[in-house]
């Protein structure tokens, strides 16, 4: 166990100070970088912090608790950024471009390749700060005094919330292992999908559109049903979101395994050189 | 100097055995009718490609073997067999005993791969930063990883473009720090799939001279494709045909010169433009008074040619030498083509 945490640590610090290399070799791309990933990040969320603070809030929401949501959805993205670049979390491009073959002739489990090939804490991080920054400021409006079981439990439903993005990356992107050139970007899309509607409070919505939301395209789960658990706007079953990321994980899992065996079988006919490590 | 422990293995010992090894992909084939829309839907006419069929081979710690065979033939297939990425349809592939598959992490630590176009160098970093990448993942002891970087630095050149990153390096220079990198860990064995594949004279000399150089000091064992005959007839005592998924022959390059024909070049040279006729042989043109043929030197003797040729002209002079081996797999090829049609 300490031999493999110390193997994982080992792989992150040198990813880490590959992504430090790579963002450091020119101020000037350095800059623009930072500044691009920061624009991106707050125009991602001006939309629903704009009508907010036009009404004084959404629905049941008050504006500083759609703050926390939007803090928090950035949180998971940032988490993303910053765990699974390289086009890990776009699994399927690595797997439709014929790139999974580098990872099958490295003498470690599939998993540790996939949890630290994508180490970016560099050059993901600015979503990660702004997500930080947003929250810290959501939770200083809010003045609720909030306790240290509160704060475990929202980095136990971000680690969820994170893991349900993962999870349906992954159970999508499985598709390439059967169709690698039209499923190449199915992740990419399936990502897309929820960063684009994370941060929409879905209250309101009719009872099949929310179990939709929460099960077959699993959005609510990565800002919006947490954040009402967390601040108490419905009942508070905090474990909710972490049952519905290990169910998800387990399916993405199997579906993913079932992939892998097909890809024995098939291999891959389609090798694009540029992409897994750009 | 370190050099590796190979106690485990010695030469002799079999390296590689594939067993009865079958592998089988099966193609969709699409009418272009607009009839055929809903069957190519549901019901798709499947081709099954076979692209090894019952191969056995076995190859032994410390050799050298060439494996060749025309585009199709099922070359790549048997190094991604033997590199842990495909699964056999049918058979049995063992490496130092281990199945690629079922033995992966372990199994990959012991062997080395290079697909010649495809690169392990991390693409907007230095090749610096690939290889220390490597010794992280590979858990490669520091001390060993230093004797063995400056070995492949010196032996390869890399030195020069060690902190250039990999997207701005040359066909030879990314092929040399590829194989470099493949390197670092100290495989047992090499497999190379067409690792030269577009690269000029002078860095494909320096890149075989160091699989040599690496197989006669360290006893590293290496199977190499390419298409390039007269390359892998430098490079290996032994050579594997492939052909549509069978193995066509296993053995030396003069077995395969003699068993396939002994083919040679035959230039003579007369006092007149008309070229002697000459029977069992092939005329292939004439260039003034010098007149070219092929022929194959173990049904007809050089000899008797000579004497059919001085019987009709006075000849001037006489050249001949064996056909390239690259010509003599052709015609090879070629057979093989016309027996398949």
């Amino acid at each position: 166990m300490t031999a493999r945490l110390r193997s994982l640590a080992a792989r992150w610090r040198a990813q880490a100070h590959l992504d430090f290399m790579w963002m450091t070799r020119d101020l000037r791309f350095f800059l623009i970088n930072v500044v691009a990933d920061v624009i991106l990040n707050l125009a991602g969320v001006t939309a629903v912090f704009l009508l907010a603070e036009r009404f004084g809030g959404i629905g049941l929401w008050s504006r500083d608790q759609i703050i926390f949501m939007l803090g928090y959805a950035a949180l998971v993205r940032g988490f993303l950024d910053v765990g699974f670049g390289y086009n890990v979390l776009h699994i399927s491009r690595r797997i439709g471009r014929g790139q999974f073959d580098h990872l099958l002739v490295q003498p470690q489990p599939l998993w540790m390749g996939l949890l630290t090939e994508g180490f970016m804490p560099f050059s993901g991080c600015w979503s990660l700060l702004a997500g930080a920054g947003i929250t810290a400021w959501a939770v200083v409006q809010l003045g609720a005094g909030f306790p240290a079981e509160w704060w475990l439990l929202l980095a136990a439903n971000l680690l969820a919330s994170c893991t349900v993005a993962l999870a349906f990356s992954f159970l999508w992107g499985a598709l390439a292992f059967w169709a690698p050139a039209a499923a190449e970007e199915i992740s990419s899309r399936a990502v897309n999908f929820l960063y684009q509607l994370k941060a929409f409070p879905l209250d309101g919505l009719s009872a099949v559109a929310l179990t939709g939301m929460l099960t077959l395209l699993p959005v609510g789960f990565v800002a919006w049903y947490p954040s009402r658990q967390l601040l108490g706007i419905a009942a508070p079953q905090l474990w909710h979101t972490p049952l519905a990321a290990l169910l998800l994980a387990l399916v993405a899992a199997i579906v993913f395994k079932k992939g892998m065996k097909h890809y024995a079988q098939t291999g891959s006919q389609r090798y694009i050189a540029w992409g897994h490590r750009g | 100097m370190h050099r590796p422990d190979r106690s485990a293995t010695s030469p002799g010992d079999i390296a590689v055995e594939l067993r009865g090894v079958d592998k089988t992909f099966f193609q969709r084939q699409r009418s272009e009718r607009f009839r055929d829309v809903l069957k190519n839907l549901f019901r798709p006419t499947i081709r099954e490609i076979h692209a090894l069929r019952r191969v056995n081979l076995a190859i032994r710690c410390g050799e050298i073997v060439a494996y060749a065979g025309p585009n199709g033939a099922g070359k790549s297939t048997t190094v991604k067999l033997l590199s842990s990425v495909l699964a056999p349809t049918a058979g049995t592939v063992r490496c130092f005993g281990m199945d690629p598959m079922a033995d992966r992490v372990r199994y990959v630590r012991r062997i080395g791969v290079v697909f010649g176009q495809r690169t392990e160098l991390w693409w907007d970093q230095p090749v610096a930063a690939s290889f220390e990448w490597k010794r992280v993942v590979w858990q490669i002891p520091r001390r060993r990883y230093d004797e063995m970087l400056a070995f492949v630095k010196e032996l390869l050149g890399i030195g020069e473009f060690f902190h250039t990153l990999a997207r701005q390096l040359s066909l030879g220079q990314k092929m040399r720090a590829d194989i470099a990198l493949m390197l670092l860990h100290e495989p047992e064995i090499l497999f190379l799939d067409e690792p030269t594949i577009g690269l000029d004279v002078l860095a494909k000399r320096t890149i075989l001279d160091f699989i040599k150089t690496l197989n006669r000091e360290r006893g590293v064992t290496v199977m190499l494709t390419s298409h390039d005959m007269d390359e892998l007839e430098q490079m290996a005592g032994r050579i594997v045909l492939i052909d549509r998924g069978r193995l066509a022959y296993d053995g030396d390059f003069t077995e395969l010169r003699r068993r396939f024909g002994d083919r040679r070049h035959l230039t003579i040279e007369t006092g007149s433009a008309e070229p002697p006729p000459l029977a069992g042989v092939r005329f292939t043109g004439s260039d003034g008074n010098r007149h070219h043929y092929t022929f194959d030197a173990a049904r007809t003797p050089i000899t008797a040619l000579l004497q059919q040729a001085s019987a009709h002209t006075a000849i001037h002079d006489v050249e001949t030498h064996r056909a390239r081996i690259d010509d003599v797999i052709a015609d090879i090829y070629q057979d093989w083509n016309a027996d398949g049609d």
